[in-house]
C-alpha cells in the first residue's frame, strides 16, 4: 500500500469521525488541532481548539484562562505527537479539498500555480488571521469601546473560516451557511466568510490544498515543528536536486530540494503528507522520522514502480 | 573540388579504421559479456558500415517517420517521440570529423563541436543527413556557436538553457521554451492534421517508455557499484553511449538482457578483475564514440572505470520524470524539470549539486581515484577543477588531470601519466590495507 492510499484510508475515517462521529456518540475533546468545526451541531465528535481558544479569551474571566491553559496542554501534546500531520492526514476541510483535486486529476485539468511573489505576498495572510482570533476576543472581554459590535464578534475568526460554511452542508445540516442578518457586524462577517469559502471550493479545485496556506491553525502548529516527534528528514548529499519534491508538493515547498546544508526539512507550511518521500527517485535521500527512528524512506524502486514503469 | 573529395576519402578511410580499431579491442576481450554484442553492433553500423537502409530500419521502423537530431542532454526526447519522431543524439567524437570541422570553427573551440560540425558540412557517416533538423540547446559557448554554424547546413531549433536554474524565472522561462519547442516538434513531425498534435496520452506513454530505458539505465548503474566489479568501465559507457544511435524501446531491451546477464555474472563471481585493481571515476568531459582513447587506455593499464559521471554515459539517463498527474500541465512541468534541474552540467552556474553527486558517487562506488578528463577547449569543466581538487583532497581521493583531444598523437604521453598515477593509486591501496 502506498502513503498516499494510507493517508486517504486516514483522511476517511477521521472525517466520517470528526464530522458524523457524535450520531454514534463520539466525543474526542474541545483541544483538537484540526478543523472539528463546532458549528457542524450535533453530528460532530470534537471541537477545534481555535473555536474553543476564541471563546475562552472573549470570556475574560480567570476561571475561563484556568480552562484554556489546561486544554492547551492538551493541545500542545497532541500537536507534539505528529505535528502538523493534524492537516495531512486528519483536517476534514484538507480531505474536502483533496477531494476536490482528485476530481480535477480525474479530468486531467491541470493545475495552478502561484508565481513565487504573488506566494510571499499572500504569506501576511494567515498572520492577518491569526492576530484576529487572538486580539478581537480580548476586546471581546473587555470592550472598552464600540460594545454593541463586540459582542457579535464572538469567535471573530471563526465567522471568517470557511470551515464553518463549508463543513456543516457535509453533515446535512444547511442553516449555517447563510448570511446572518442579526446586525451589521455579523452581517460583514458571515458574508466574507461565504467569499472565502467560495474561493476555497474554487481554489482548491484548481491548486492542490489551497486553503492550507493561510489557515491561521496551521501556522499555529507548525511552531511546534521543532519539538514534534513526527520530522521530514533529507540526506543533502543523495539529493540531485531533481525538484519532483517540489513538483509534487500540495503546499509548494521549494526550500526541501534546495536546501544543502540542514537534515531537517519540516518547513513552516509541511502538512507532513509524505508525498515528497513518495515520489524521491533516489534511495534515502528523504525520510520521515518519528522520534528519530526512520519509518519511511524514499527508494529508486519505489519510484520506478509508482510510476507504473516497473511492476 | 577533387582535392577536396580526395580529402574526404581519407578521412573517411581512416574514421572507419579508427571506430573499428576500437571496436576491435572491445571485442577482443574475454571478459566481454554477450549481450554486449547489441551496443557494439549499432556503433558498427552507424560508423563502420554505415548503411542506410540499416540505420533507417533500426531507428525510423519501416516508416517514414522523422528524424530529429539533438544535441547536449537537455532537449526532451519524450516530446519527440511523443509526436511519432526519433530523437538521434548527435554529439560527434570522431577525431576525423573535427578535423573537418577545424576549418569552419576557431582553433580553441572543443573537439565535440569541430566534430559535430565536421559530420553535418560532409557526408562523413549519413546518420547527420538523415535528420530533418537538429535541436542545439545553448549549454556551453561552443555548442551554441556551433548551433548558428551548423544552421548552414541544416535546420537548427536552438533551445535555450537558463544557467541560474535556481531562479524561479528561469525556470519558468525553460517550460515556456519546451512548450515553444513542443509546437515546433508538432508542426514538423505530424503528417496529418490529427497525427500533428502531440496528445497527453502519447506524452504519457512517451514518458514511460523512456522511463523503462532508465530504470534500466539505473540497473547497470547500480550494478557497476559491484566490488569487484563484474563490467569494463569501456564496455558500460559505450552501450549507454548506444542509446543515441538506437530507438528507447530497443535499447531498454537490449539492456535488459544485459543487466540480466551481468546480475547472473555477480552471482556466479565473475568478475572482470580482483580487488586489487584501482577503481577509478572518470569525471569532466564526456568520452564520446570512437573517441574512447581514455577509457581504453585506463583499462589497458590495470585500472578499472566503474563509474563515470560524463552527459554521455551515467548521467544521461540517470535522472527520471516524476509526474503525479497525467495531465499536460503536469507532465510538461515534469519533464521541464528533469532535463535542467538535476542536471550537473558545467555550463550552469552556481553548479554545487555535481561536487555532491561526485562525492556520493565516490562513496558509493569505493573510487581510489578520479581522472578528470578535460577536452581541449571545454574550459567549464576544466574550470570546475578547483572545487573539485578542493573537495576530494578532504576525502582524500588523488585526480589525474588529462587534457587531451581526439588526436592519438598524445596517447603515448598520456599513457606514462597514467601508468604512474594507477600505480600510486595501487600502492596506496596496499598502505591502507596493510596499515
Amino acid at each position: 500500500m502506498t502513503v498516499t492510499k494510507l493517508r486517504w484510508i486516514i483522511l476517511i475515517i477521521s472525517f466520517l469521525l470528526l464530522v458524523l462521529g457524535g450520531l454514534v456518540g463520539i466525543n474526542l475533546g474541545g483541544f483538537l488541532p484540526t478543523f472539528a468545526c463546532p458549528y457542524i451541531g450535533g453530528t460532530r465528535g470534537g471541537v477545534c481548539f481555535f473555536w474553543r481558544f476564541q471563546y475562552l479569551l472573549g470570556l475574560g474571566t480567570w476561571d475561563a484562562f484556568k480552562v484554556l491553559g489546561e486544554l492547551f496542554v492538551y493541545f500542545s501534546l497532541l500537536v507534539i505527537l505528529i505535528g502538523r500531520a493534524w492537516c495531512g492526514w486528519i483536517c476534514p476541510l484538507g480531505f474536502l479539498q483533496d477531494l476536490l483535486d482528485l476530481v480535477r486529476r480525474k479530468l486531467h485539468i491541470g493545475y495552478i500555480r502561484f508565481p513565487e511573489r504573488l506566494r510571499l505576498g499572500l504569506r501576511c495572510v494567515k498572520w492577518i488571521f491569526f492576530f484576529i482570533a487572538l486580539l478581537i476576543p480580548l476586546w471581546v472581554a473587555w470592550p472598552f469601546f464600540a460594545p454593541s459590535v463586540a459582542r457579535d464578534m464572538g469567535q471573530p475568526y471563526c465567522q471568517l473560516c470557511p470551515g464553518k460554511y463549508i463543513l456543516p452542508l457535509l453533515a446535512a445540516n444547511f442553516d449555517v451557511t447563510a448570511v446572518n442578518f442579526s446586525s451589521a457586524t455579523t452581517i460583514l462577517m458571515s458574508v466574507l466568510g461565504l467569499i472565502f469559502s467560495g474561493a476555497v471550493i474554487i481554489g482548491a479545485f484548481l491548486k492542490p490544498r489551497f486553503w492550507c496556506s493561510y489557515c491561521p491553525l496551521g501556522l499555529f502548529l507548525s511552531w511546534y515543528k521543532k519539538f514534534s516527534f513526527l520530522k521530514l528528514k533529507k540526506d543533502c548529499q543523495k539529493c540531485t536536486m531533481c525538484e519532483v519534491c517540489y513538483n509534487v508538493c500540495p503546499v509548494e515547498i521549494e526550500q526541501v530540494f534546495k536546501e544543502r546544508e540542514k537534515e531537517d526539512v519540516t518547513f513552516t507550511e509541511c502538512n507532513l503528507c509524505l508525498k515528497c518521500v513518495e515520489y524521491c527517485p533516489e534511495d534515502g535521500a528523504l525520510r520521515a522520522t518519528f522520534l528519530g527512528k526512520t519509518i519511511y524512506k524514499s527508494t529508486s524502486k519505489g519510484f520506478f514502480s509508482r510510476q507504473e514503469i516497473i511492476n | 573540388m577533387d582535392q577536396l573529395e580526395k580529402r574526404k576519402g581519407r578521412f573517411a578511410r581512416n574514421m572507419v579504421r579508427s571506430a573499428e580499431t576500437v571496436l576491435t579491442e572491445l571485442t577482443g576481450s574475454p571478459d566481454l559479456p554477450e549481450g554486449m554484442g547489441y551496443f557494439i553492433d549499432i556503433m558498427r553500423d552507424v560508423f563502420v558500415n554505415q548503411d542506410r537502409s540499416v540505420i533507417s530500419t533500426r531507428l525510423q521502423g519501416g516508416n517514414n517517420k522523422k528524424l530529429i537530431g539533438t544535441y547536449c542532454i537537455m532537449v526532451p526526447e519524450e516530446l519527440i517521440y511523443a509526436a511519432g519522431a526519433v530523437p538521434v543524439r548527435l554529439c560527434g567524437g570522431s577525431y576525423e570529423a573535427s578535423c573537418i570541422g577545424d576549418d569552419f570553427v576557431p582553433r580553441d573551440t572543443c573537439p565535440v563541436a569541430k566534430a559535430a560540425i565536421g559530420f553535418t558540412s560532409l557526408d562523413l557517416i549519413s546518420l547527420y543527413q538523415m535528420c530533418d533538423a537538429v535541436v542545439v540547446p545553448t549549454t556551453c559557448d561552443a555548442k551554441r556557436k556551433m548551433g548558428e554554424e551548423l544552421s548552414k547546413f541544416t535546420e537548427v531549433w536552438m533551445l535555450e538553457v537558463p544557467h541560474v536554474k535556481e531562479s524561479e524565472g528561469a525556470r519558468r522561462q525553460w517550460l515556456e521554451q519546451l512548450y515553444a519547442l513542443k509546437k515546433n516538434i508538432e508542426k514538423f513531425a505530424g503528417r496529418t492534421f490529427i497525427t500533428r498534435k502531440i496528445r497527453r496520452k502519447k506524452l504519457e506513454a512517451a514518458i514511460r517508455m523512456i522511463g523503462r530505458a532508465q530504470y534500466q539505465a539505473r540497473r547497470l548503474y547500480e550494478i557497476r557499484m559491484s566490488f569487484p566489479p563484474v563490467i569494463h568501465g569501456r564496455d558500460a559507457m559505450l552501450a549507454i553511449n548506444a542509446y543515441s544511435f538506437d530507438t528507447a524501446s530497443c535499447w531498454t531491451d537490449a539492456m535488459t538482457r544485459l543487466n540480466n546477464e551481468l546480475e547472473a555474472r555477480r552471482q556466479k563471481g565473475w568478475f572482470v578483475c580482483g580487488k586489487r585493481e584501482p577503481r577509478i571515476l572518470i569525471a569532466g568531459s564526456p568520452p564520446i564514440f570512437p573517441n574512447w582513447k581514455i577509457p581504453c587506455l585506463l583499462e589497458e593499464m590495470g585500472a578499472v572505470i566503474v563509474a563515470d559521471e560524463s552527459c554521455m554515459g551515467s548521467r544521461y539517463l540517470y535522472d527520471p520524470i516524476g509526474i503525479t498527474e497525467k495531465s499536460m500541465t503536469d507532465m510538461m512541468v515534469g519533464i521541464a524539470a528533469r532535463y535542467i534541474m538535476p542536471c550537473v552540467c558545467p555550463s550552469f552556474a552556481p553548479n554545487e549539486d555535481r561536487l555532491f553527486r561526485l562525492l556520493q558517487m565516490v562513496e558509493e562506488f569505493k573510487i581510489d581515484g578520479i581522472i578528470y578528463y578535460v577536452l581541449k577547449g571545454c574550459v567549464i569543466y576544466d574550470f570546475e577543477l578547483i572545487r573539485v581538487e578542493k573537495i576530494m583532497k578532504e576525502k582524500d581521493i588523488p585526480i589525474l588531470r588529462v587534457e587531451t583531444d581526439y588526436s592519438l598523437e598524445d596517447v603515448e604521453q598520456i599513457r606514462t601519466r597514467v601508468e604512474a598515477f594507477v600505480e600510486m593509486l595501487e600502492r596506496k591501496r596496499f598502505k591502507k590495507k596493510g596499515g
